[in-house]
């Protein structure tokens, strides 16, 4: 059973090392299969039927966080993304692993209504002090360390969010938009959601929420799970068809609505529509980018470290509109952070799947992060969001640049 | 013996028996240790003169005898020079190299080690060996030039020299600091902070001198520039280089690498001190060596003066000192007494 | 004594996780930037600290089994190659920045940090670490020991070896030592000179402490196209001979150009034969003089552009360093050749080297260290095609070429494995045997990265032919006796 990816791409890389001081897993573990040459060069072994694919070649390929911080550092321009990406499903139809865990995964997440009853218990959880009592009893140390991660990761959810719905506005004149309200993002972040349509109605945009729009199959894609992946985006598709804009506010979901021409170029009904709706999809600060900003903003005296979240960063390549928004707030200050092109851990499911690395990056970009003593860490991904709460606990604020612009114009923080 | 050519000096070595001192100009005899007294002395001044020369390859080959000053004359010339300024006048290449000397310019150029692009050497067994070569950037092979540095003669008979060459600059301005050492350690990091690029920066018996070397307007901006500096006139300037080299005549005097910051630390051992403060690199007389050596540990004593001992404490790396000369000189016969007690 | 023996010792004092024995995860390890030359090692250790490096060499030289050091493997000769039945040491978890001291001007690191992470410790007290390779910002302080490496920048400020004041070194027996001191005084031979640049062949290193500099008060830097790499070569001899010593002197060739425009916008023309890049820094009205001398020496040049600002700057220096990889564009296999000339023979070096690609049929791409005439050859060929081997002679060809014009078989690559088969062209038994002295007193027992920068009868078959004359003895330059 060997590997069958595209010999051409593999052959692209000149083995030049230039990749390594960009990935995460390689900063914290120094071995050369840990890092994006060496992932290659196992994909390549394996594709030579020279290595088998069970064992160090799974190993070392699900350890990658697909944050793509490679993709840009390749000087030969090899497509890491392409490479992890065929190569993923590969592994799950021929290297049985963790099937009820990732199964739980993805019956749950994609669907809001299951994800808002399983959430309702997490806040029942949080609020009955059982959260307490599970930590304090040491009943979490013996959970198996995916639990864990699943428990750690719990937002502070208010109830009354996860049955409350973001409503669209109608009066804007400038520009009209349709806003995807995510899966995981409308149940755990409907704050931010709600501040999207906010920022972009104080800045002159009818913002719509398309209905029977569901998840966009980030999180199947991005784990090998590539049919279901295609199922959600002709879903999303058909959804958003006539708007001519189609809003992000979750970073790994924009890099794959924009990938949608790819995914579903050998679908004949579809491959034409797709290509066309990816051209229409803009990151929330691509929009504020492209709009002059209209609304009074009132000063926020404060010190924000942003993060880069890789899906936005390393993805779609956009990294400069999230800090120009961010500076349009008078009396901020964007502060400086190490490593800041270092993922955190998140990375879609990959915290719930490889949960020991993922808290070992998590808790770097913590200590990285705070060594800029930031009053508020602002990122534009969801996944981050929770991943650096949890390890930045009891620091600054954490929150989705459009809260800070929302906080900024409207005067309070929600 | 005086051989004259690479051939005589190969067979002067191999044809004969018995102990062997190498012997330049006679500028730096007695140090790094009395030398014992041997079956035969070996005169480099025979191997003299340039042996190429290419100004626009900016490198120069001379044989190992030649004064450095013959050098500097031949290369003036071309409008170049080697940028090395060792207070010993007259020394010769070879000698330079064998004792890794050098001067205020180590500031900006470093030492022979940093200037030696290539060598040729005869071994005690009269096996002839080069390395390196005649360009500048060159990783090919061990680069045996630099551990003839400093190695006093006991390794093998430097026989030819292959250096880098600088332009030399159409103008220099020298200024002058008058300060104690503790302040010299300040202004020197406010002129490296202030980016005025001295070629020399060198505190001197209660003065720090800052010489700039380029464009004339440029020399003169940056002396101006510097803060605390009074600028020297020509001859001025020249008396006070002319002090800094006569450090080294005293009676009992040591060179001794620091943190440049030790330097008040070194100052309180001197009678006379002369030091490349951004360097840490210090030429001092005094009074009682082993005192300094209870406190710094890289110190050479440039000259012989009985009863003192040419080495302190051996430090971690003496005994790969010795597995060097047990292989380069399984016999011992080149330079015995340099170097005791650690050899 | 087995090597089973051996991965237990060292599995027990590295822990599980620092050790590597299965086979298809060893297999990453087989090979540096230079894949041509591939051996899988018997064993990988991990150590974290320079007590587990020296532990596990003591362990190595217990049982006699020979070892290789490995940074981040960007090496361009091999030098990381793997020995079979070896161990491979990686000192990639040793990345430790342990001090930046300001007022020395110094900094202590691990060998894991990389080139460039040194200058970035350093940057907040207005200093930087000078030598910069290509691949700063990938390769490793250790690595840089290793190989002297050198850099765009070092024709003005020198290679690593004048940057390095002392290095603490695991010595193949297991010990430990510090070469060098705190200032460039040493009460001894110069060790530390002689180590620097022995390409892992005497010790493996631990800690290094390097000399900071202030970053330069100005800097200015031009690209100037030509129509024919002849009058790029006569621009660099002109603006050398005028006395002008620049930060930088850099050639790319119209094929180099092309590749370096595919990876990052520096604004490159496409269409120029070759292109310049100078840069001179230093004191304002220094570098502004100079900047007005070296703008009239660039007379033959088409179009002169001068970088605009630090962004600029930045950019065409992205360019040029990426160079090498980006050719990855051009051609689906290539080496990457580096040999050094008298800055007076450049010309007739690259007009010898295109016309022997020519003879081959096969192109090849220069993009080099114009300044101190170290050129880097890039030959492009296609393994599908089955020019390995045409394309590999004329690599070596080059090489050797670069001997007959009185220069050297490596600038800063490193003889490694891939050139060690050339050096008698260069150097003669003597000379080889005498640089052999100095490895049996740090390395008696030859386990030190072995294979390496000699010439062996296994690497290289026969023993090379006749007598033929050193081409600098043939020139009347030096005498064999």
């Amino acid at each position: 059973m060997a590997f069958d990816l595209d010999r051409a791409l593999l052959d692209e890389c000149v083995h030049c090392g230039f990749c390594l001081p960009t990935c995460p897993t390689y900063a914290v573990t120094g071995d050369e299969a840990e890092s994006p040459r060496g992932r290659i060069y196992l994909m390549d072994l394996a594709t030579r039927g020279e290595a088998p694919v069970a064992g160090p070649v799974t190993q070392h390929l699900d350890s990658c966080l697909g944050c793509l911080a490679c993709v840009p550092a390749c000087p030969s321009g090899v497509k890491y993304n392409q490479l992890i990406e065929s190569a993923r499903p590969q592994l799950d139809r021929e290297v049985p692993r963790d099937r009820f865990f990732r199964s739980m995964i993805f019956t749950l997440f994609p669907y809001p209504r299951r994800l808002r009853v399983a959430a309702l218990a997490g806040v029942l959880y949080q609020r009955l002090g059982l959260r307490w009592l599970t930590r304090r009893s040491g009943l979490l140390g013996r959970l198996p360390a995916r639990a864990r991660a699943l428990e750690g990761l719990l937002p502070p959810v208010r109830a009354k969010d996860l049955f409350a719905r973001t409503k669209g506005t109608g009066t804007g004149q400038t520009r009209g938009v349709a806003l995807l309200t995510g899966c995981a993002q409308r149940v755990f972040f409907k704050p931010v959601n709600d501040a999207t349509v906010r920022v972009l109605a104080a800045e002159g945009c009818r913002v719509d929420l398309p209905k029977g729009q569901g998840c966009c199959g980030a999180l199947s894609l991005h784990t090998g799970r590539d049919e279901e992946a295609r199922a959600f985006a002709r879903r999303t598709v058909d959804a958003f068809e006539g708007y001519e804009t189609v809003v992000v506010n979750v970073a790994g979901c924009g890099s794959v609505l924009k990938e949608y021409g790819e995914l579903l170029r050998d679908d004949p009904g579809y491959a034409e529509r797709a290509a066309a709706f990816a051209a229409r999809v803009r990151d929330v600060s691509e929009v504020l980018a492209e709009l002059e900003p209209v609304a009074r903003r009132q000063p926020l005296p404060l010190r924000v470290a942003y993060h880069d979240a890789c899906h936005l960063a390393n993805a779609q390549r956009i990294t400069r509109q999230p800090r120009d928004a961010l500076r349009t707030i008078p009396g901020l200050e964007l502060v400086e952070v190490p490593e800041e092109k270092i993922c955190c851990g998140s990375a879609g499911v990959y915290n719930l799947l490889q949960p020991a690395m993922a808290e070992r990056l998590g808790r770097r970009k913590a200590e990285n992060l705070a060594s800029a003593r930031p009053d508020v860490i602002a990122t534009g991904n969801a996944g981050c969001l929770l991943q650096i709460r949890r390890y930045a606990e009891g620091g600054p604020l954490i929150m989705h640049p459009v809260e800070l612009l929302d906080w900024s114009i409207h005067g309070t923080a929600h | 013996m005086r051989p004259a050519s690479l051939a005589e000096l190969r067979d002067a070595v191999r044809d004969t028996r018995g102990t062997l001192l190498v012997k330049g100009a006679g500028t730096a005899q007695g140090w790094a240790g009395a030398p014992d007294p041997t079956d035969h002395v070996l005169e480099t001044a025979g191997l003299t003169g340039l042996i190429t020369y290419n100004p626009a390859d900016m490198t120069v080959a001379v044989r190992a005898g030649t004064p450095l000053a013959l050098v500097q004359q031949e290369l003036a010339a071309a409008g170049q020079r080697v940028s090395l300024d060792p207070a010993r006048a007259g020394a010769t290449v070879g000698g330079l190299v064998a004792t890794a000397d050098s001067g205020p310019l180590r500031h900006a150029y470093g030492g022979p080690r940093d200037l030696l692009i290539g060598v040729t050497v005869v071994l005690a067994d009269g096996t002839v060996a080069r390395s390196g070569g005649h360009v500048i950037k060159n990783v090919a092979g061990y680069d045996l030039g630099k551990l003839l540095c400093g190695s006093f003669g006991t390794l093998g008979v430097l026989a030819e020299v292959v250096l880098r060459v600088h332009p030399l600059p159409p103008a220099s301005r020298t200024v002058s600091i008058p300060c104690d050492a503790a302040e010299a350690v300040k202004h020197t990091g406010r002129v490296l902070e202030a980016r005025l690029e001295p070629a020399a920066l060198e505190w001197c018996d209660g003065e720090l001198l800052a010489r700039y070397e380029g464009v004339e307007s440029s020399v003169e901006l940056r002396a101006a520039a510097t803060p605390g500096g009074t600028r020297l006139s020509t001859a001025d300037a020249e008396a006070a280089w002319r002090r800094v080299a006569a450090v080294g005549d005293g009676d009992l005097v040591v060179r001794c690498g620091t943190r440049p910051s030790q330097l008040p630390a070194v100052a309180a051992h001197a009678t006379s001190l002369t030091s490349s403060t951004a360097v840490g690199v210090h030429t001092l007389r005094v009074a009682d060596v082993e005192r300094l050596r209870a406190e710094f540990t890289q110190v050479t004593v440039l000259g012989n003066k009985p009863g003192v001992p040419a080495w302190g404490e051996p430090h971690a790396a003496v005994p790969l000192m010795r597995a060097v000369k047990q292989r380069f000189d399984p016999e011992g016969r080149l330079g015995p007494g340099r170097y005791r007690p650690w050899f | 004594m087995s090597l089973t023996d051996l991965r237990d010792q060292l599995a027990a004092r590295l822990g599980r996780d620092g050790i590597v024995t299965d086979p298809a995860h060893l297999r990453t390890y087989e090979c540096d930037a230079l894949t041509g030359y591939r051996v899988v090692p018997a064993l990988v250790a991990l150590p974290r600290n320079a007590a587990e490096v020296a532990a596990a060499v003591a362990a190595c030289a217990r049982f006699k089994v020979p070892f290789v050091a490995r940074g981040a493997g960007t090496g361009l000769s091999g030098g990381a190659l793997p020995v079979a039945d070896g161990v491979v040491i990686s000192l990639q978890r040793l990345r430790r920045v342990l001090e930046v001291d300001p007022v020395d001007r110094r900094a202590t690191v691990e060998p894991g940090v990389t080139n460039l992470d040194i200058s970035r410790a350093a940057a907040k007290y207005g200093l930087y670490y000078s030598p910069d390779p290509s691949s700063q910002q990938v390769c490793t302080i250790g690595g840089n020991v290793a190989e002297n490496s050198g850099g765009a920048h070092c024709l003005k400020y020198g290679f690593t070896v004048n940057h390095i004041l002392a290095v603490d070194v695991v010595l193949p027996d297991g010990t430990t030592t510090r070469l060098g001191a705190d200032a460039p005084h040493q009460a001894g031979f110069d060790l530390l000179g002689a180590f620097v640049g022995t390409e892992g062949t005497l010790g493996i290193v631990t800690g290094v402490v390097v000399r900071l500099l202030h970053t330069p008060a100005t800097v200015r830097t031009l690209v100037a196209n030509f129509d024919s790499t002849k009058d790029a070569g006569d621009a660099v001899t002109a603006v050398i001979a005028a006395g002008i010593v620049p930060a930088a002197i850099e050639m790319m060739d119209n094929l180099a150009i092309q590749a370096v425009n595919a990876t990052v916008d520096a604004g490159f023309d496409p269409d120029t034969a070759a292109a310049l890049i100078v840069e001179l820094d230093g004191p304002a009205d220094e570098v502004e003089a100079r900047f007005a001398d070296l703008t009239r020496l660039c007379a033959k040049a088409t179009e002169v552009t001068i970088a605009r600002d630090a962004e600029h700057r930045a950019k065409i220096w992205q360019g040029r360093k990426a160079a090498f990889a980006a050719v990855g564009r051009l051609s689906p296999n290539y080496f990457v050749q580096d040999g050094v000339v008298p800055r007076t023979r450049l010309g007739e070096a690259l007009t010898r080297i295109a016309e022997m690609g020519e003879q081959a049929g096969i192109r090849v791409a220069n993009v080099f260290h114009a300044g101190d005439g170290n050129l880097h050859p890039l030959v492009l060929y296609s393994e599908e095609r089955g020019e390995h081997e045409r394309a590999e002679a004329l690599s070596t060809a080059i090489a050797e070429l670069c001997v007959e014009l009185g220069g050297s078989l490596s600038g800063e690559h490193g003889i490694g494995t891939d050139k060690a088969c050339s050096m008698p062209r260069m150097f003669s038994e003597d000379d080889l045997a005498t640089m052999r002295r100095l490895r049996a007193a740090f390395d008696p027992e030859g386990l030190c990265n072995p294979g390496k920068v000699f010439p062996t009868p296994r690497l290289c078959g026969e023993r090379p032919g006749p007598y033929r004359p050193h081409p600098l003895e043939a020139a009347g330059v030096i005498e064999r006796l």
